[in-house]
């Protein structure tokens, strides 16, 4: 199987005018996205708003993109360049510039929680999403368990997941959608109708 | 939903979707709502499992990227691609490499040309004089030329006047081609020495009805003297 195909298929579609693949694309790195630039700026708040520049750089700069390397792979370099520039210019800035100079953890993550938006009732939204995943998985079958662990936490291709786990790569393929169908089951829930704050995904 | 449709969703956020059918799902993930947000949620999934702190799994990230992209223009229907470099775009480059050199040559030649004297103006400098004037031996070569810029000069007419044949150098001379064909009757048959022999009579013979001075057998008797034995 080539890698990136599927990034690559939508890569195509949005070059061709189908603002709809971005999309797909934007929800499915979004997390790592944000992850990454976190790297660089503590504060959630301001490493999604980098992550949102890059995504819409990373828009305006398809065309140009040939496919000579993964798409993540592009996208991540765009995100660091943002990042980066956005510390470089947030250090000339005066006023956060003696901030951030007296910075330690503490004054930092004060920052952080001065500047971050996030209400307390999306923390707790937060928190929800993360236990009611955690718990389906601890309640998923051990063969399904693994198979979804080693692909998400280890990155594993269904090849080498099957060589782990001595079975069929189709067998894989069930296995981790069958694992992901459960844990969908119970998120669909909390995004849905369970505790009814959750107008989209994110 | 369709279960089938589910799997290969499924398969196609972890890159294991045969290109073919990426290329359908692409285009229905890209209009299908529910399909979106089944593929977020695989997203959401992904991120728990890699416990990604700090990372809000119900940010409007997606959102917001979203309205901003709904107001950005379309991007062009075609992708703006490389020109791959193929066989019939690169055919040129080594004849524009030839080319160069064998311009760079001919502008050489030119310029020392144009830097050296031209050989016809030697020649005609040198071979002007020894036409019109008859065996002008004892006269220099200050002499010759002055001659001929008074010649040039005073534009007499031309007269034409054999010159002495001196190039030309007999290739064998007489007494040396007899030395040889004797001795080399001494290792030929009978019949051979004796045509050798009446040919080298009759080029001996044809020598001398020649005129005093030319005392060089023509060049056709040369030839014949070197019959194959």
């Amino acid at each position: 199987m080539s890698a990136d195909i599927s990034d690559l298929s939508l890569v195509r579609r949005v070059q061709r005018g189908d603002k709809g693949a971005f999309d797909a694309l934007v929800l499915k790195y979004q997390h790592k996205l944000v992850k990454l630039v976190m790297r660089y700026v503590r504060n959630p708040a301001e490493a999604e708003d980098i992550a949102q520049e890059a995504f819409i750089k990373a828009y305006r700069a398809l065309p140009q993109f040939r496919g000579d390397s993964a798409f993540y792979t592009w996208l991540y370099r765009i995100a660091i360049n943002t990042a980066k520039n956005a510390v470089v210019s947030r250090d000339r800035s005066p006023i956060e510039y003696d901030l951030d100079r007296n910075n330690t953890d503490e004054s930092y993550d004060m920052q952080g929680r001065m500047k971050d938006p996030e209400t307390p009732e999306g923390l707790v939204l937060t928190d929800e999403i993360r236990s009611t995943v955690n718990a389906a998985i601890d309640a998923l079958p051990e063969d399904l368990r693994t198979a979804i662990v080693l692909r998400e936490l280890e990155g594993l291709s269904y090849e080498e997941i099957a060589a782990a786990m001595d079975c069929p790569v189709g067998t894989v393929r069930s296995r981790i959608f069958r694992a992901r169908e459960a844990i969908d089951r119970r998120l669909r829930e909390v995004f849905e109708g369970g505790l009814g704050r959750v107008e989209e995904l994110g | 939903m369709n279960e089938e449709l589910d799997s290969q969703l499924s398969a196609m956020f972890d890159d294991e979707l045969p290109a073919a059918e990426c290329e359908l799902l692409a285009r229905r993930l890209s209009r299908d709502e529910q399909l979106k947000a089944r593929w977020g949620r695989y997203a959401v999934i992904g991120a728990t499992i890699r416990a990604e702190r700090g990372v809000r799994l119900n940010a409007g990230l997606a959102r917001r990227v979203s309205a901003v992209i709904s107001s950005e223009p379309v991007l062009a229907a075609e992708p703006v691609a490389q020109p791959k470099k193929t066989w019939a775009n690169r055919w040129w480059q080594p004849v524009a490499g030839v080319a160069a050199v064998a311009g760079v040559a001919a502008v050489s030649i030119l310029w020392m040309r144009s830097q050296s004297p031209e050989p016809t103006a030697l020649v005609a400098q040198t071979s002007a004089p020894v036409a019109p004037v008859v065996s002008p031996a004892g006269r220099s070569v200050a002499q010759l030329v002055g001659v001929t810029a008074t010649n040039v000069v005073n534009r007499e007419p031309d007269s034409y006047v054999v010159p002495k044949n001196t190039a030309r150098r007999p290739v064998v001379p007489s007494t040396e081609l007899a030395n040889y064909v004797v001795a080399h009757s001494e290792f030929s048959s009978p019949v051979a020495r004796r045509n050798l022999l009446s040919a080298f009579m009759a080029s001996e013979s044809g020598t001398a009805t020649l005129p005093a001075g030319s005392e060089e057998p023509t060049e056709d008797v040369q030839d014949d003297a070197k019959i194959p034995q």
